[in-house]
């Protein structure tokens, strides 16, 4: 009996296996022909059957690739963009959701569901009167409207520290009031440094969000100075797709990707748990 | 001493309320200006003939709603926004077979897992970028794999009955990864006992499947069917990446392009927004009835 179950055991680990390996493959092959195109030379491109390495080397493209399309002006407003967003936002987020879960004050429960009810309304209602007020202000066609709701806070982050924060005892902030410590000082050192995990999951997120997005810069920038890294991209592939310049438009993509990718490996940890413990409970 | 420690105590109130305060002004800020005023924007656009050239803003009554609601683009685009909800059983399935997977702790897992997030984390217009060229008619991979065992592949980015599946297919794939992740959190929450008590009863692997693990996972499979079903009717980029125009007979349009081009396309901001605000309101009508067919399916807990 125990025999058998042992054998059906080993029988079912080797599918899983096999069926995570394929899945596995999916996923990554064609990341490996991305990086494969952006090593080769434009003649070696349509060779069949392709070679996965490419025979010789080439790196010519990302040292050319700077020069054909402004990739530094893109990574350099990309970079702007993103650092105030997830610096000045994450402080903005983490003080909102400490006042959420930790003190008492007017009208809190009603502006927490109203905050939630903003992230159900779909963007494309948003972004038409965004753009008239913009348009209004002078916003458009600078890089404000792709930073500035950000530095406020994220409501997606503010509600995921909050539901973390009310995990932690209320009586570290009872025994700090009763030291003297002032409500800034006990968010700034006794709350932010115990939510550490859970804030690097939502930096993982909220910079993903903002280096990959191309919504915001599609519609509030046209002029190249004010593109973003994404924006670069995309009208470099529009441009250069008709030419087949392949290789070169694959080198973009790759340094493109590359932050986020780095971004990821070093916080997934993080990543991974808390996404698992403040999602959902089962 | 007795005097002192009440009023201490109501400053010390007093001190929390508007600290408190303080603390989410930020976020209220953002979105009064950001979220609250623009949608009253909106909706108030959507009964004028608001236009970005001429600067004309007449109240027009409902004269917009009949506008696009008689379009025939705007139908064409709604049919094809609702093939845009097919991923979701697709990614579902694959995200619990994976999790399935990790959960019983396969070797690699934690590997496979890092590889399955790739393409979650990569930025949309990278992986259109790369599809076009996979998918490429003539030299792409695809293709020419096909080609090997003799099939000639479709003209996935060209024609008008492949688009939808190139698009379709891309945010299944890009979607499994985060998917698992959800499902492993529930299948981890899943009470050791339960199985122990079937085991002593004598069930079938194949029945504790289907008696305890799946009843279990139906709230996440729920929280993932509602944000899923939002998220894919609000697809747009994929569109406006893949096609020009929204592809061959706008085979490839949804909603969201359509108002897109209407608004930034040809200036008609309050045809846009009439549009904007009726689809919002169909998205509040989908997720509300999401809402109440839950309870015949999803389970409560005891």
């Amino acid at each position: 009996m125990s025999r058998t179950n042992t054998t059906a055991r080993r029988i079912g680990t080797v599918i899983a296996f096999t069926l995570m390996l394929l899945g596995s493959l999916t996923m990554v092959l064609p990341f490996l022909w991305m990086l494969s195109t952006s090593l080769k030379s434009s003649r070696l491109v349509f060779d069949f059957p392709p070679q996965w390495i490419p025979d010789p080397i080439d790196w010519a493209n990302y040292v050319e690739v700077w020069n054909v399309v402004p990739l530094a002006t893109g990574l350099l407003n990309s970079a702007i963009v993103t650092t105030l967003v997830v610096v000045v936002g994450t402080f903005s987020s983490t003080m909102a959701a400490f006042a959420f879960a930790k003190l008492d004050f007017p009208q809190k429960r009603a502006l927490f569901v109203a905050l939630l009810a903003t992230m159900m309304v779909p963007v494309v209602v948003l972004i038409i009167p965004q753009f008239m007020i913009y348009a209004e202000i002078g916003w458009i066609d600078t890089l404000l409207p792709l930073f500035v709701p950000g530095l406020l806070g994220n409501v997606a982050m503010i509600f995921f520290l909050r539901q973390y924060m009310l995990g932690l005892a209320s009586e570290l902030l009872e025994a700090a009031r009763l030291d003297g410590a002032g409500f800034f000082r006990i968010y700034w050192s006794i709350f932010l440094p115990l939510c550490k995990p859970a804030i690097a999951a939502n930096v993982i997120i909220v910079f993903m969000a903002t280096w990959n997005d191309y919504l915001g810069p599609l519609i509030f920038t046209n002029s190249p100075q004010n593109a973003t890294v994404q924006l670069v991209i995309a009208s470099f592939s529009a441009f250069h797709a008709e030419q087949t310049d392949y290789p070169m438009v694959m080198a973009a993509s790759v340094i493109a990707v590359l932050p986020v990718v780095i971004l990821f490996v070093v916080l997934q940890r993080y990543f991974v748990d808390s996404l698992a413990s403040s999602g959902i409970k089962g | 001493m007795t005097t002192s420690t009440p009023r201490r105590a109501s400053s010390m109130r007093r001190h929390e309320r508007l600290w408190g305060l303080a603390f989410v002004t930020p976020i209220a800020v953002q979105a009064l200006l950001f979220c609250v005023i623009p949608v009253g924007i909106a909706v108030y656009a959507g009964f004028t003939n608001w236009n970005g050239l001429s600067g004309r803003r007449d109240f027009i009554g409902f004269a917009n709603f009949g506008e696009f609601l008689t379009d025939k683009y705007f139908w064409i685009a709604s049919g094809n926004t609702v093939v845009m909800l097919v991923p979701i059983p697709f990614y579902l399935f694959f995200g619990i077979l994976l999790a399935l997977g990790a959960h019983r702790g396969t070797p690699g897992s934690g590997v496979f897992r890092t590889l399955f997030f790739l393409p979650y984390i990569s930025s949309i217009v990278a992986l259109v970028v790369l599809w076009k060229w996979i998918f490429n008619y003539q030299y792409g991979l695809v293709n020419q794999g096909l080609a090997l065992v003799g099939i000639q592949g479709p003209d996935w980015l060209g024609d008008p009955a492949w688009i939808k599946t190139t698009i379709v297919l891309m945010i299944g794939w890009k979607l499994i990864g985060i998917t698992s992740i959800y499902i492993l959190a529930a299948l981890k929450n899943i009470p050791p006992t339960y199985y122990e008590a079937a085991r002593i009863d004598g069930a079938s692997t194949l029945r504790q499947f289907f008696q305890i693990t799946l009843p279990m996972l139906t709230p996440a499979i729920f929280f993932l069917t509602v944000i899923g079903v939002i998220g894919s009717l609000q697809t747009f980029v994929e569109v406006q990446l893949f096609t020009s125009s929204g592809g061959p007979d706008y085979s490839a349009a949804t909603i969201t392009y359509y108002i897109w081009q209407k608004a930034f396309g040809s200036n008609e901001l309050g045809l846009a927004s009439a549009t904007a605000t009726f689809f919002a309101l169909v998205l509040l009508a989908v997720t509300l009835i999401q809402l109440r067919l839950s309870r015949r399916w999803v389970f409560e807990g005891e």
